[in-house]
């Protein structure tokens, strides 16, 4: 009985060591497994922490381009304003040569319209050539009536030379009247013929001057009109 | 002071002018030759149409040599009623000058005309006293038996050169000279 009773508790003591030391394998695995997912879980928190670390430096960095981007910006736009202050004032110093350029073209345009009137004070003076001319003619006329008169005076000094011819010595003295006389019709014909030759130069003098007044007076107002035109033109474009 | 080109020019813008305006009908013959003496020394008691055309660089003046015959008559004042020849001529040389300042204007941008006016042809050796640059006359017969003459004369101011273009076509339209 006793044998019996040392056996099992023999039996139970070598149970309870084999309990404790499964007991304490048991232990050791479960701790060596909890250790290997600690450190499992530690490597991965420093895997992911690095990558915060890494996307907090980018982030930093993106935020110091960016920081940086906005400075440059708004020295664009400081820039770009006192741009546009200045494209406003040039503007408005454009339009201000604007509205002179078009009220030069306009008193351009109207001067060269007045001028045009020119060509009335051209055709007055082209009228005192007809008056002129008018004068010369009866002074052709004129000189000859004074010639046909010489032509008489010569005639009729012939005449009287004959005649104190035939009367002999008693009409020399005559004679040297009528021969004097017949030498003064000769000068006065030379003389009109002379005055009817300056009358035809002052003819064609006075024409000639009088026509490049009256086509120089056309030329003028025809430059006048071109000049009106031109500022007519320029005037539409600027509005 | 002027180029013979431009010579050659003024004398070829006057035949064409004259050419197109003197004769009355499209098919009449128009003969041009030039004449040795400046000015028709033959007809001293006849009247010559002058004409002026100005520029800035010189003035010319055109001088027509009518007959009052019975052949120039019957030409050119057949058909006109009451108006007499030296009106109808006054008017022929005002278009011919027109027609002569139309071609000059291709080459002188200022030009103005004058209106015709009637002298003795006794003035015309006086041209001489304008000292022109340029002066020559030129016989014309047109359809073989009404004849007449030109003088032109040119006095220029500053020198002269242009070659005219004369393949030009010429314009049908008749432009209105008025005076």
């Amino acid at each position: 009985m006793k044998q019996y009773l040392l056996a099992a508790m023999a039996g139970a003591v070598a149970t309870a060591i084999l309990a404790v030391l499964l007991h304490k394998w048991d232990k050791a695995r479960t701790l060596n497994r909890l250790q290997s997912e600690a450190d499992s879980k530690i490597k991965t928190l420093t895997q992911t922490n690095a990558q915060q670390s890494a996307s907090i430096n980018e982030a930093e960095q993106k935020t110091r381009q960016l920081e940086s981007s906005i400075a440059r910006l708004s020295e664009d736009l400081a820039r770009q304003s006192k741009s546009a202050g200045e494209d406003r004032a040039a503007l408005a110093a454009a339009l201000e040569d604007k509205e002179q350029l078009l009220d030069q073209a306009r008193r351009i345009a109207g001067e060269a319209s007045r001028l045009k009137s020119l060509a009335a004070t051209f055709e007055r003076w082209h009228e005192q050539m007809i008056s002129l001319m008018t004068q010369n003619q009866d002074m052709h006329a004129k000189n000859h009536e004074l010639s046909s008169i010489v032509k008489h005076v010569v005639i009729v000094s012939l005449n009287a030379s004959i005649e104190a011819a035939r009367a002999g010595n008693a009409g020399r003295g005559f004679a040297v009247v009528a021969s004097e006389v017949r030498a003064l019709a000769a000068r006065s014909e030379e003389l009109s013929r002379s005055y009817r030759d300056s009358l035809h130069r002052n003819d064609l003098t006075t024409t000639a001057t009088f026509q490049d007044i009256q086509a120089g007076g056309k030329m003028i107002t025809a430059s006048l009109s071109s000049v009106e035109v031109l500022a007519d033109q320029f005037e539409a474009r600027l509005h | 002071m002027i180029s013979s080109n431009a010579q050659a020019g003024i004398e070829s813008i006057l035949f064409k002018a004259a050419r197109s305006r003197l004769p009355q009908q499209p098919d009449d013959t128009c003969e041009i030759v030039p004449l040795a003496h400046a000015h028709d020394s033959t007809r001293p008691d006849a009247n010559v149409i002058i004409l002026t055309i100005s520029s800035i660089l010189f003035r010319l003046l055109l001088v027509f040599h009518f007959d009052d015959d019975t052949g120039t008559r019957d030409y050119f004042a057949r058909q006109t009623g009451d108006v007499s020849l030296q009106d109808v001529l006054l008017e022929v040389c005002n278009l011919c000058c027109g027609a002569m300042n139309q071609d000059l204007l291709r080459y002188f941008q200022d030009l103005g005309m004058s209106t015709p006016y009637v002298l003795s042809a006794r003035c015309l050796p006086y041209l001489e006293g304008l000292k022109p640059d340029y002066l020559s006359s030129y016989a014309i017969t047109i359809n073989g038996s009404v004849r007449l003459a030109a003088t032109v004369c040119v006095c220029a101011h500053a020198p002269i050169d242009f070659v005219a273009d004369m393949t030009a076509v010429e314009e049908t339209s008749g432009e209105l000279e008025l005076f």
